[in-house]
């Protein structure tokens, strides 16, 4: 018995000890790895025919699933940067397509220190609040603590954060002219009443509801949140590392030396963002992410059809996407994606301008101390370093977190059978591991 | 469990059994006007009478949901029908704009929703002269609004639930009484409800030193005082907000009665106990509960729904613990003046010390309020309380109110209003104006604004062996009728007077037959609402 499960072993007992005296209230063993597959309710059923429904989309050929693939753990298909879509499916998106698994718990929007305060009872006789009274602007504004440090975005889906919920994200693919190019929810509504599950809806939000658009498209939305809500393949937690963590398999040793070097504040300092521990009270298990923003300064990818104007710039947080903030200091930061699944996958970063779990691993550790592989010369000779970002907001990338610490010439943080370490640690994160027999 | 914490408890159950012998028949001492001799109000929040209850007995038993089939005889209430389900006012007027909407069916799936509106001007101005078609326009939120859960249209203010989801009300209802016909004292959100819970009046609030005089949950009530119309925390709470507006409040309340005559009472809310560590690590203030219908993490303790903490006379603002579970509920409790822990009510219970009167609020993640709880959470704490009494030996003198704070700002189609208000947030029947006639009087004797009601309709529900079954009672009450209960009960019908609302309260007595005590009881699961098996 390792020291881990040693330690899961003592939380369950200290919960079993503390046990509320509240009747009827227990606690469950959440480290268990589940098995069973539980029943879809009828709206998440609703929500699974939409999501694999190409009729919804302009090209006739598009759906929920084209982009984030089933097999490919909701993520994209197959390699590139980008994907297609449009009309006539001819369109390039912008953005690498961010896998919808483990988003079950992610955050809305936010930013500073998460305000626990839970009632939010209107003061009285308060107008409405407008649309923009949740802009990065005004939030920034009325975040309580010290400005620098707390004051981290966090939540909030989509590579820039700009959708609050996944029924609020569903919206956005079947609008956007590179994807599924509705022209407007009217549009997506008259599709929607024309589909061979129509009558669900009726069976489901009344026999009226095809007489309000707006509450029809809502439902519509809802449904698909709650077919990733509801089922489990959207987050399985059935990786090896989450048999692990229940103490039913041992890691290998280069999994385990992986794992080392992913928690070292000295070396991969990978866990920092990437959480890998179960939450105290056992509720949450590991995303491998802490759902914040940072910079990380990626190197431009030209196979982008939008980088071919050289005044384009994606902004994550400042834009051009999300629309609610210019603040300088924002601008640049991406939100951090989970690593689960992330070595199925073979395009990283918003930009997807790396291709192998290695090479993202060697740009984390050379990034300061070998930038010139990363980065493109001026003509002038000398190094366009961050070239993704203009030139003033080059300081917002992150350069005092390990590995990030250290300058032109230096060691990197991890050498490359470190490298191969992690690579096999994160391999474990894979979901659909069978425990041998 | 370790063996000296075992030992601890066999102890400390010993003596409290020792002690609840000779405390029950103190307990029960009390002159009574009818058998009840321990009223408990479970106090929920942010609830229309039509938001739970509109399309009572029916509901849409989708396929995998907890199915509700109304008893044959069930009585009709008064909720949505006929035009105001398929051409509502709210759907017609076009002020609303794409938030117009009829009323609508939410989903078992749905329990987490954004929270609407319920400022007191707003639920005015959604009530339109009494025409009862504006409430996507003014109290309407969707999710995009800053709010959680489904929807991002403000016709999400029209959305009902029925008894696939509000099973354990919807089972409660057939078995036991229900009124139709009960408003909110006032208009306006969860603190003003708290009050007309406690006092019946609003009026005589008190801005702590410090606060801005622009602190809109406070009003000027015309005669050179204040009236509370929003949410201030309770001044000197050792939780209250350090950056937003407190208050106090003078004049009496129910606590105050009581214990004038040696009645025992207590508030037991969730999160009081400040020395209690969670599952999470978070303790003190910030104790916090996670629910999965929520999503997230929630403080347990919320101030401003503690009412008697604006008292000086029954407030206990370093939440400091009774001195013992047998103390719980006296005027001798070490310090802690009848405010306690929602634990210390089933602790007390439990040990046989069942105080005449309690008022019980959930913690924040199971109190109903829509954004930080939603009605399963809900259900879970409710049917938990009721099983845990009806299992109790003194359930056979026991009466269980289940209560809300306020509406929401969720539709209901039922205005009636009985006390006007000018004051400059009043806005029902114009800038400035809410009903007519001369307002009752506030602490200083003098009639006051700030007390526009009845505000909106909500449910109430009487759950005991002398409540009638599967009764519908269509008397006209608000929430200080519980207080005129409480009153008559054991107070010899003393009131709290000085413009209270408890002097014209309608009676909660109707909901009863005290002839005659039932054996039976509702056991519910308190995950499906179902009765248990």
């Amino acid at each position: 018995m390792n020291a881990r499960w040693l330690a899961v072993l003592a939380f369950l007992l200290l919960n079993a000890s503390t046990r509320s005296a509240v009747p009827g209230e227990g606690k469950l063993d959440k480290t268990e790895v589940r098995e069973e597959r539980p029943a879809l309710s009828f709206v998440a059923q609703l929500g699974s025919k939409i999501f694999f429904d190409t009729s919804l989309s302009s090209s006739g050929r598009q759906s929920c699933a084209s982009c984030h693939s089933p097999s490919d753990a909701y993520g994209p298909p197959n390699g590139d940067a980008v994907q297609s879509g449009g009309p006539d499916m001819q369109r390039s998106g912008v953005r690498a397509v961010p896998s919808l698994r483990y988003l079950e718990h992610n955050p809305t929007f936010s930013i500073g220190p998460t305000g626990t305060i839970p009632d939010n009872d209107a003061p009285a006789g308060a107008p409405l609040l407008p649309l923009n009274a949740r802009s990065i602007l005004a939030i920034a504004k009325s975040a309580a603590g010290p400005p620098a440090e707390s004051n981290v975005p966090q939540g909030g889906l989509t590579w820039d954060g700009r959708a609050d919920s996944l029924q609020d994200q569903a919206l956005g693919p079947f609008l956007d002219p590179n994807e599924m190019a509705n022209r407007s929810s009217a549009e997506l509504f008259a599709k929607l009443q024309r589909t061979a599950y129509a009558e669900d809806f009726k069976q489901i939000f009344g026999p009226d509801i095809f007489r309000q658009p707006e509450l029809a498209v809502s439902e519509a939305l809802f449904a698909l949140a709650r077919f990733q809500m509801e089922d489990p393949s959207f987050h399985p937690y059935n990786s090896k590392y989450d048999y692990y963590l229940a103490g039913k398999v041992s890691l290998s040793d280069r999994e385990m030396r992986g794992l080392k070097l992913f928690e070292d504040p000295k070396k991969g300092n990978c866990s920092s963002c990437h959480i890998d521990s179960i939450s105290r009270d056992g509720i949450f298990r590991p995303a491998f992410t802490d759902y914040q923003f940072v910079a990380l300064g990626v190197p431009r990818n030209p196979g982008i059809p939008a980088n071919r104007d050289p005044h384009y710039f994606d902004l994550g947080l400042c834009g051009p996407y999300r629309k609610d903030s210019n603040i300088a200091a924002y601008c640049g930061m991406f939100k951090t994606p989970t690593l689960r699944n992330t070595a199925t996958r073979r395009a990283f970063f918003h930009n997807g301008v790396i291709h192998s779990l290695e090479d993202v691993l060697r740009f984390y550790v050379e990034r300061e101390t070998k930038p010139e592989k990363w980065y493109p010369q001026r003509r002038d000779g000398t190094l366009n370093k961050y070239d993704d970002l203009p030139e003033a907001n080059r300081a917002n990338v992150d350069v005092i977190d390990a590995p990030f610490d250290r300058k032109r010439g230096d060691a990197p943080a991890l050498n490359d059978s470190e490298i191969q370490d992690v690579i096999a640690f994160l391999k474990t994160l894979n979901d659909g591991y069978r425990l041998p027999r | 469990m370790e063996r000296s914490r075992l030992i601890l408890v066999v102890s400390v159950i010993a003596i409290a059994i020792t002690v609840a012998v000779v405390i029950v028949a103190a307990q029960n001492a009390p002159a009574t006007a009818t058998p009840i001799k321990h009223v408990v109000v479970v106090f929920g929040e942010n609830v229309s009478f039509d938001h739970y209850f509109g399309s009572y007995p029916n509901a849409a038993n989708l396929q995998g949901q907890p199915r509700f089939t109304a008893l044959p005889g069930t009585p009709a209430v008064n909720g949505l029908s006929g035009a105001l389900m398929t051409n509502n006012p709210n759907f017609k007027n076009t002020a609303n704009g794409t938030g117009a909407a009829n009323p609508f069916r939410l989903d078992r799936t749905q329990a987490l929703t954004a929270d609407q509106n319920h400022g007191y001007g707003a639920e005015q101005l959604a009530f339109n002269k009494g025409a009862m078609d504006l409430f996507p326009k003014y109290t309407g939120r969707g999710s995009a609004l800053g709010g959680t859960g489904p929807f991002y249209t403000t016709g999400l203010v029209m959305g009902y639930y029925d008894g696939n989801t509000v099973t354990a009300l919807w089972n409660y209802a057939q078995h036991f009484a229900l009124n139709d016909n009960s408003f909110g004292t006032n208009f306006g959100p969860s603190t003003p409800g708290a009050i007309n819970l406690v006092s019946g009046q609003t009026n005589g609030a008190v801005r702590s030193t410090g606060t801005t005089a622009t602190d809109a949950s406070l009003v000027a009530d015309g005669a050179g005082g204040l009236t509370m119309i929003g949410d201030p925390d309770p001044t000197d709470d050792a939780c209250s907000s350090t950056r937003g507006a407190t208050a106090t409040m003078a004049g009496k309340n129910i606590g105050d009665l009581l214990s004038a005559r040696n009645i025992t009472w207590g508030w037991f809310q969730g999160g009081f106990d400040l020395t209690v560590t969670n599952a999470n690590g978070t303790t003190g203030c910030a104790r916090s509960s996670y629910s999965p219908i929520v999503g997230s993490y929630k403080s347990d303790y919320v101030p401003h729904h503690q009412p008697f903490q604006y008292y000086r006379s029954t407030a206990n603002p370093k939440h400091v613990r009774p001195k013992s579970v047998a103390s719980i509920g006296t005027r001798d409790d070490g310090g802690a003046n009848h405010q306690y822990d929602v634990n210390d009510f089933y602790a007390a219970v439990s040990a046989g010390n069942f105080p005449a009167v309690s008022f019980l609020k959930a913690t924040a993640i199971q109190n109903g309020h829509p954004g930080n709880s939603d009605p399963l959470d809900e259900q879970t704490f409710i049917a938990t309380v009721l099983n845990f009494l009806q299992k109790s030996s003194e359930w056979k003198t026991t009466a269980v109110i289940l209560a809300y704070d306020d509406s929401d700002g969720w539709y209901d189609h039922v205005s009636r209003i009985v006390n006007p208000s000018s004051a400059s947030a009043d806005g029902l029947n114009s800038a400035g104006v809410c009903g007519t006639g001369t307002p009752l009087p506030g602490v200083k004797g003098m009639p006051v604004n700030g007390r526009c009601g009845y505000g909106p309709r909500l449910p109430l529900l009487v759950v005991s062996p002398y409540a009638r079954a599967n009764f519908v009672d269509h008397t006209l009450t608000d929430q200080t009728s519980i207080m005129r209960f409480i009153e008559d009960n054991w107070l010899g019908s003393q009131r709290i007077g000085g413009g209270s609302f408890d002097e014209i309260a309608g009676t909660i007595n109707n909901m009863f037959d005290f002839t005659k005590a039932r054996n039976d009881t509702l056991l519910l699961d308190p995950n499906t609402g179902l009765p248990q098996k």
